[in-house]
């Protein structure tokens, strides 16, 4: 059984042609995916950076095509990519301990593109969660995902990864933070009425700030935006009253020259007896004077201030990542040791049908040699169940733990030598040849799903 | 038993001091909420020293300067872990630690060779003017750190150098608090202090003031601090001005009392 992960991210499509590909609803995808014979389960992550489709398969080739298809033919409805795009240059393919390593990565957002965003995990879940609705997921990727959430856990709680604040908007709350102990009593002045002003408003409203007053030279949008937030409008003549109330100004106004000056904060320092304000200006040209930051009582970030604190604060996630990635890596060989166990499974039933055939030969023939009546016939039957028992018990068990270690597929392979299993000739060679052919567990078997899928075996196991 | 105690208090008063300064360099903001229990424990060990001198038979005199560094340590730490409730200041409790440590260690260094005193002379004026001058001092002192700690945010923030949101920092504003609160209680607690200095004074020399450096450099610490006091008051002061005022006025008091004496 193989795992395999396809899909396509910011690295490697643009994001015309990542919208092209966002599924909004996975169900129905996901249907159509474990459909088909070449895989077993299936999970669809897509977010505005990332689409990609993890699935275990035991046709690792025919299901590399069936994805392909799946994207192009699809999910991309068959049109054309841009001219400089091309399929192999979008998609990109991991297979077992690289397909796990990425999707753990990617739950741990180390392969985010503002590394450290806690957005991404909850995406993974509900991308899981979607799955495991519609049935597509299994008892492989269950723990697949498991193992990826834990990583995630880890990761956020045993490195700084996602301390310090990489946006903008985030950046100022914390600033605003250190100046004041809490927003929830404080006046907030907003000088304009864009974009920024507004996602700048959210990440500050999101930090308990109540009272907000929205100045614009079009009274019109001020209103717009102040009735969102539920704010006051004024128009811009009305700044210097505004000023000397406000104890956060954030201001992107377009302005040849600063609308907000050091005589205007002098005054409004005089009128509140000199409480702090803390001014944040992303404003291109700037709307504050930056002689303003030279008075006692003003903070002024302007938009590089604050660019820089957050590409500083990226430099450090950065560094963190050499962390995180050694948290992964661990997670990775624990699932991996999880999967070699899983194959054993096949070669430990082997075992025990090959001793259980020979056991049933031995008694047949020997009831034909004595012609035991049946008190008889039973005693022996207990008696070389016991000893075949306890004779498979040590080997079996030592398989079992030896199998989750990391060389655990050297000791698999040492049991199938030394039982023969891939030995037509060998005594109960025939139990496999009755139909008893080992098999891994299919979708829902863990999980004691009662309507699993069952599929007959036309390949040996590919063991991970 | 007494000088085991003010040893014990005083290694947890390091305890915390590191925890402390670790919590702030790693940062950690657990091992900043450490540091303050160990600071509680500090103070629980350091009253039981306290109370275990008035077991001693006789007890030394609160007048003796052991005793009294001793009693300004436990007020100051005591004040910090009260202010907690007023904001995110472990850090400000954190850093009264170190002061605290070198109090009980001194205290612990010299109580044993502070002479027992059987009836002090001047009545209750002596205690009283020990007491109140140490509950005003650890107040002031108190300010003093939380202005040290505001002007090195404000130098962090001015100069586009914002501290990590995880480090446990107090905000400029609790900080900003903490300095009217310790001016508020702790100028009208050192001037009782002062008075009963005065009236202690007076009983033994028949004058109010006996011209010694002590009182002189008190005198001129406590002019400074009425003068902050009322900058601060009644002409709005805050702020940079009022923490730097805090922190220098806390140094020449700590020089006028404790150190003058033996400097000059």
């Amino acid at each position: 059984m193989k795992i395999l992960l396809a899909g396509m991210n910011h690295r490697t499509a643009p994001i015309e042609v990542r919208e092209r590909f966002a599924v909004d609803e996975p169900g129905p995808w996901l249907a159509k995916l474990v459909a088909s014979d070449e895989i077993d389960e299936a999970v669809l992550l897509s977010t505005c950076n990332r689409v990609e489709v993890v699935v275990t398969t035991r046709q690792l080739d025919a299901a590399r095509h069936r994805l392909r298809s799946f994207f192009l033919r699809e999910l991309g409805r068959g049109e054309a990519l841009p001219e400089a795009l091309s399929p192999h240059g979008i998609l990109y393919e991991h297979v077992d301990s690289d397909a796990v390593r990425h999707l753990l990565r990617v739950s741990s957002s180390i392969d985010s593109l503002v590394i450290g965003e806690p957005q991404i995990l909850g995406q993974v879940k509900d991308a899981y969660r979607s799955a495991a609705e519609s049935g597509a997921s299994g008892p492989v990727l269950s723990r697949l995902f498991a193992a990826a959430f834990a990583a995630a856990k880890r990761v956020r709680h045993e490195t700084r990864i996602a301390e310090r604040p990489v946006s903008v908007a985030r950046v100022a709350v914390d600033l605003a933070r250190q100046i004041f102990e809490t927003l929830e009593d404080k006046h907030a002045l907003l000088v304009g009425a864009g974009e920024m002003i507004e996602m700048a408003l959210a990440a500050l409203r999101g930090a308990g700030l109540a009272d907000v007053s929205v100045a614009n030279r079009t009274p019109s949008h001020a209103a717009a935006l102040a009735q969102r937030f539920g704010a006051s409008a004024h128009g811009l003549d009305e700044l210097p009253a505004l000023t000397a109330r406000a104890d956060v100004i954030l201001s992107c106004i377009a302005a040849e020259r600063p609308l907000l000056d050091v005589p205007l904060f002098e005054e409004a320092l005089r009128a509140r007896r000199r409480q702090p304000i803390f001014v944040i200006d992303i404003g291109v040209p700037r709307n504050v004077d930056p002689d303003v930051n030279r008075l006692d009582d003003v903070y002024l970030y302007d938009l590089d201030d604050l660019g820089g604190v957050a590409e500083a604060n990226a430099e450090e996630r950065r560094r963190e990542t050499i962390r995180a990635e050694g948290i992964v890596q661990e997670e990775v060989e624990r699932f991996g040791g999880w999967l070699t166990a899983l194959a054993a499974v096949p070669t430990i039933r082997r075992v025990r049908d090959r001793a259980e055939a020979v056991r049933q030969a031995e008694l047949a023939k020997w009831l034909a040699r004595t012609g035991a009546d049946e008190d008889g016939r039973r005693a022996v039957e207990a008696l070389t169940r016991s000893i075949v028992n306890k004779i498979l018990h040590a080997p079996v068990s030592r398989l079992r733990e030896q199998a989750e270690r990391e060389d655990g597929l050297a000791y698999l392979e040492a049991a199938r030598v030394l039982f023969a299993l891939d030995d037509p000739a060998a005594p109960g060679a025939d139990a496999d040849a009755a139909g008893d052919t080992p098999r891994e567990p299919e979708r829902g078997e863990e999980a004691g799903d009662p309507e699993r899928k069952r599929r007959p075996r036309d390949e040996t196991p590919e063991r991970a | 038993m007494v000088i085991s105690l003010h040893q014990l208090a005083a290694a947890c008063y390091l305890l915390a001091t590191l925890g402390t300064t670790l919590g702030l360099a790693l940062p950690s903001a657990r091992l900043a909420r450490l540091a303050v229990w160990t600071l509680v424990a500090a103070a629980l060990l350091h009253a039981a020293a306290f109370a275990g001198l008035h077991t001693l038979d006789p007890p030394p005199p609160l007048t003796a300067r052991p005793a009294a560094v001793s009693l300004m340590a436990w007020l100051a730490v005591a004040f910090a872990l009260v202010l907690l409730r007023r904001g995110r200041l472990e850090s400000l409790a954190g850093l009264v630690a170190p002061f605290a440590f070198a109090g009980t260690l001194y205290a612990s260094a010299t109580l044993g060779g502070v002479e027992p005193v059987v009836a002090e002379v001047g009545g209750r004026w002596p205690h009283l003017h020990v007491i109140l001058a140490s509950a005003g001092l650890s107040l002031l002192g108190v300010a003093g750190v939380a202005g040290l700690l505001f002007l090195a945010e404000v130098r962090q923030l001015k100069a586009k150098r914002p501290v990590a949101p995880r480090r446990p920092l107090p905000s400029l504003e609790a900080l900003d608090r903490v300095n009217v609160i310790a001016l508020a209680l702790g100028f009208p607690l050192l001037t009782l202090g002062v008075v009963a200095g005065m009236i202690w004074t007076h009983g033994l020399t028949g004058r109010v003031w006996d011209g010694g450096a002590h009182a002189t450099w008190t005198g001129i610490a406590w002019a400074i601090y009425g003068a902050l006091v009322v900058a601060r008051f009644s002409f709005g002061w805050r702020g940079r001005e009022a923490a730097a005022c805090a922190a220098a006025g806390f140094a020449f008091l700590c020089f006028a009392v404790l150190g003058v004496e033996a400097l000059l």
